[in-house]
C-alpha cells in the first residue's frame, strides 16, 4: 500500500469531517450547495418561466449541440482561423492566439500596460488560465463586479464557490456586518438594502473609472468573429462599454461555427442554469462611429479597444494526441453535470478544486496539476453514476473521463486503502469478502 | 448449464433474499443452478484497474463460465448484470459466449410473468421503484422490466419517483465508494428517500442500493420499508403481507 495513497486518503477524510462540522466555511456552504443544486436540477422543468420546459428545450436541440461541437473538434484549426481572421479584418479587434497558459499571462501584462487596477466579470476561464494568480504577484488590483464575486471578495473567501451565485451562502446578517466591519457602514439586512448599497457606490466608480475589463466569452461565432456575454447584473454591459479597453480571455473551444449555434448555446446556458440572462451582448467590435463625414473613429461612448486573447494551451493537445479527457473539448460550461453530480450534492466544495466544483474542477486539476492533485480535490469520491453523462445537453462523457482519472491514480498507487484492498482480493482471491 | 449467479455482496449479507431469487429462477426454469465456488465478476475492481489486468480477470471467469459449460447466465445483482453486459463483450470478444439476464428481465418475459401469475388481493396500495445505476446505465438498460411486473400485478400501484429511469438519482454506495467514503450515500440515499412521495415502501434491485438505502433509513429513523425486489414477490407469491 502507498504511504502516499493513505495520505491523501487521510486528507480526503479529514476535509469531510470539516464539511459535516457545524459552522464551518466547508459546512455552510455545502448546506447551501444541497439546497442550490437540488433546486436547480428540479427547475430543469422551468415550466412556470417558459412555455415549454428547459429539457425539452434541451432534448429538441440536443442533435444540433453534438453536431456543431462535433463540426468545430473535426475542423478545430480552420475555425480558429477564420474566427481570428474575422475579428482581425472585419471587426477591428486585436487578437492573440496563445498556445500556453505561461503567453496568454504574458500577452495580458502586456495588454494592460501600467493599469494598476482591472475590473472583471465573472469568468471561469480565468481561473483555468490562471491569470488571477498573475496579477496578484504583478501587485495588480483585481476588482470583482458581479455582487456574488464582491461579497466572496469582501469575506475574502478562498474556497471554491458556487459558479453562479459565488457569495450566494453568506446569510443577510452575514453580508451587512461585514460591511459594517470593513466599511463602517451600518445597512438593513435585506437583499434590497444590500444591492442598494452596491448600486449608490460602486457603479458610479464602474460608470467611471474602468480603464481595462476583463471580461470570458460564454461563446464565440466563428462565422462572424462575434463574442456572446450573458448577464443579469448589467455589470457585464458596463465592463464592455464604459472601459477604454475590453479585454476578452478564453480558452479557443469556446468558438461555435455561426452566429445561431452561439445564441443557441447561450439560451442553453440560461435555461440550465435558471437565471434569465437579462442583458446578451453580442459584441462584434469596438465602439465606433462613422457621422463625421463617413470617416470610421473608433471610441464613441463605448470600449475604445477590444483585444481577444484566445488560448490553447491543454486543448489542441488533448485534441491531437488523443488523451483520456478529450472529450472535456466538447463542454460548453452549462454546469448540468455539476448540479446532478452524486459526490458534488454530497460534499459540496470538498469535491472541488481551485478551477471550480464538481468534476469539472477536479478534471481541470488533472490537467494543470496531475493526478495527485486530482485525488487530493476528492477524485474518488465519485461514486461513477453516470448522472453527468446522462444529464448533459451535448452527452459529454465525463464519467469515462473520471474512470480513467481512478485508473491511473491507482497505477500511481494513490487509489484508498479500502478500495484498494477490495480491488486486491478480487483479483487474489476471486472474491471481495473472503 | 444455467447458472444462476449471486454475486459476492448479496451472497454475504443477504441469504435470504438469495434463496428467494434461487426460488423465482427455479420455479420457472429447473435447469438453472447456483454453483458454490462462482468468481466474483470483477465489478468493484473495474474502476481502478487497468484494462490488462481486467482482462486478465475477466479471461480467468470466462475460463470459469467455459469449463463449466455456462451457456445461460441469470444474475441477482445489478452490478453483476452490467459489468457482464457491458465490459465482458468489451474485453473479450466473441469469447465470451453467455447469454446474461438480469433476475428482473428473466422475470418480466411474458411467458415467466404468465406463469409466475403475480397477484394480490390485500388492502390497495402505491409502491415506488428506485432505479440503480447499474441496472439503467448497462448497454442494454433495465428500466421498462420492473414496471412492466409492477404494472402487472392488480392492486399495486406503481408510482415514479421524481428522478426515475436514466435520471434516476444515485445511492451513493457504487463504484466502491462505499468502503471508503460512507459519507457519499449518508446524503444521496437519504435524497433517495426524501424523493419517495407517494409509495409505501420502497422497492430496489441492486444490493448496493439496498445496503445504503436501509442504513440511511435506520440511521434516520424513516418507517417505510425498503424491499428487495425477488423478497417483495415471494411475498406475493406465498400469500403474505408483501410490506411487512
Amino acid at each position: 500500500m502507498s504511504d502516499k495513497g493513505k495520505e491523501l486518503y487521510g486528507h480526503v477524510k479529514e476535509r469531510i469531517d470539516v464539511l459535516h462540522e457545524p459552522g464551518t466555511l466547508e459546512s455552510n456552504f455545502g448546506l447551501f450547495w444541497k439546497f442550490a443544486s437540488s433546486i436547480k436540477t428540479r427547475q430543469h422543468d422551468m415550466k412556470y418561466i417558459y412555455d415549454d420546459s428547459s429539457r425539452e428545450f434541451v432534448e429538441k436541440n440536443r442533435d444540433r449541440f453534438i453536431a456543431m461541437k462535433d463540426e468545430f473538434l473535426h475542423n478545430m484549426d480552420y475555425y480558429v482561423e477564420k474566427c481570428i481572421k474575422v475579428m482581425r479584418e472585419t471587426n477591428n479587434m486585436t487578437v492573440h492566439y496563445a498556445k500556453s497558459n505561461e503567453e496568454a499571462q504574458e500577452i495580458f501584462m502586456k495588454e494592460i500596460g501600467d493599469t494598476e487596477v482591472i475590473y472583471k466579470s465573472k469568468s471561469n476561464e480565468a481561473k483555468d488560465i490562471g491569470i488571477l494568480d498573475t496579477l496578484r504577484e504583478n501587485n495588480i488590483t483585481v476588482k470583482e463586479t458581479d455582487l456574488g464575486d464582491v461579497l466572496v471578495e469582501l469575506f475574502e473567501y478562498k474556497l471554491p464557490s458556487f459558479g453562479v451565485g459565488p457569495g450566494a451562502h453568506f446569510t443577510k446578517e452575514e453580508i451587512v456586518a461585514k460591511i459594517k466591519e470593513k466599511q463602517g457602514v451600518e445597512l438593513e439586512p435585506t437583499a434590497s438594502a444590500i444591492v442598494e448599497y452596491y448600486r449608490d457606490n460602486y457603479r458610479k466608480e464602474l460608470l467611471n473609472d474602468v480603464k481595462v475589463s476583463l471580461t470570458s466569452a460564454n461563446v464565440i461565432s466563428a462565422e462572424d468573429g462575434t463574442i456572446v456575454l450573458g448577464e443579469n447584473e448589467g455589470n457585464i454591459s458596463l465592463l464592455t462599454r464604459a472601459t477604454e479597453k475590453h479585454i476578452v480571455l478564453c480558452g479557443i473551444t469556446k468558438i461555435v461555427p455561426t452566429i445561431l449555434d452561439a445564441i443557441l448555446v447561450a439560451k442553453l446556458q440560461t435555461r440550465i442554469n435558471n437565471v434569465s440572462f437579462n442583458y446578451i451582448s453580442l459584441i462584434s467590435g469596438p465602439s465606433a462611429t462613422a457621422d463625421v463625414q463617413g470617416e470610421k473613429v473608433l471610441g464613441m461612448y463605448g470600449a475604445k479597444e477590444v483585444v481577444v486573447i484566445l488560448v490553447d494551451d491543454w486543448r489542441t493537445k488533448a485534441l491531437k494526441e488523443n488523451l483520456l479527457y478529450k472529450e472535456f473539448l466538447k463542454c460548453i460550461g452549462c454546469r448540468t453535470c455539476n448540479y446532478i453530480c452524486t459526490a458534488s450534492r454530497a460534499f459540496g466544495n470538498i469535491y472541488a478544486s481551485k478551477y471550480g466544483l464538481g468534476a469539472d474542477g477536479i478534471i481541470r486539476a488533472y490537467i494543470h496539476d496531475g493526478i495527485e492533485a486530482a485525488v487530493k480535490d476528492g477524485l474518488f469520491l465519485c461514486t461513477g453514476c453516470e448522472n453527468c453523462r446522462h444529464w448533459c445537453p451535448v452527452s459529454v462523457n465525463i464519467a469515462e473521463i473520471t474512470k480513467a482519472l481512478k485508473k491511473e491514480a491507482t497505477e500511481a498507487g494513490l487509489c484508498p486503502p479500502p478500495l484498494k484492498a477490495y480491488q486486491e482480493k478480487i483479483l487474489r482471491e476471486k472474491n471481495p469478502f473472503r | 448449464m444455467k447458472l444462476i449467479y449471486l454475486g459476492c455482496l448479496s451472497k454475504r449479507l443477504y441469504e435470504s433474499t438469495c434463496k428467494n431469487a434461487v426460488k423465482l429462477i427455479q420455479f420457472l426454469d429447473e435447469d438453472f443452478k447456483i454453483m458454490e465456488d462462482a468468481p466474483c465478476c470483477g465489478s468493484l475492481a473495474y474502476h481502478i484497474t487497468s484494462d490488462e489486468i481486467m482482462k486478465e480477470h475477466i479471461d480467468f471467469v470466462n475460463d470459469w463460465f467455459k469449463t463449466n459449460n455456462v451457456t445461460d447466465l441469470v444474475t441477482i445483482c445489478a452490478g453483476c448484470y452490467t459489468y457482464f453486459i457491458r465490459y465482458y463483450r468489451e474485453f473479450a470478444g466473441s469469447d465470451f459466449n453467455v447469454n446474461v439476464q438480469h433476475v428482473l428481465q428473466f422475470i418480466a418475459e411474458p411467458a415467466n410473468l404468465e406463469k409466475l401469475n403475480l397477484n394480490y388481493s390485500g388492502t390497495p396500495f402505491k409502491i415506488n421503484y428506485h432505479d440503480a445505476c447499474h441496472l439503467r446505465n448497462s448497454s442494454i438498460p433495465i428500466i421498462d422490466e420492473p414496471r412492466t411486473i409492477l404494472n402487472s400485478i392488480d392492486n399495486i400501484e406503481f408510482v415514479e419517483m421524481d428522478f426515475n429511469k436514466t435520471k434516476s438519482l444515485c445511492c451513493g454506495a457504487g463504484g466502491g465508494v462505499y468502503s471508503a467514503f460512507k459519507e457519499n450515500s449518508d446524503y444521496s440515499a437519504k435524497a433517495i428517500l426524501d424523493n419517495m412521495k407517494r409509495g409505501k415502501a420502497l422497492l430496489t434491485a441492486c444490493p448496493f442500493c439496498f445496503t445504503a438505502l436501509t442504513k440511511v433509513r435506520d440511521e434516520n429513523n424513516i418507517k417505510k420499508p425498503i424491499i428487495k425486489f425477488e423478497d417483495f414477490l415471494i411475498k406475493l407469491l406465498e400469500g403474505v403481507d408483501p410490506l411487512v
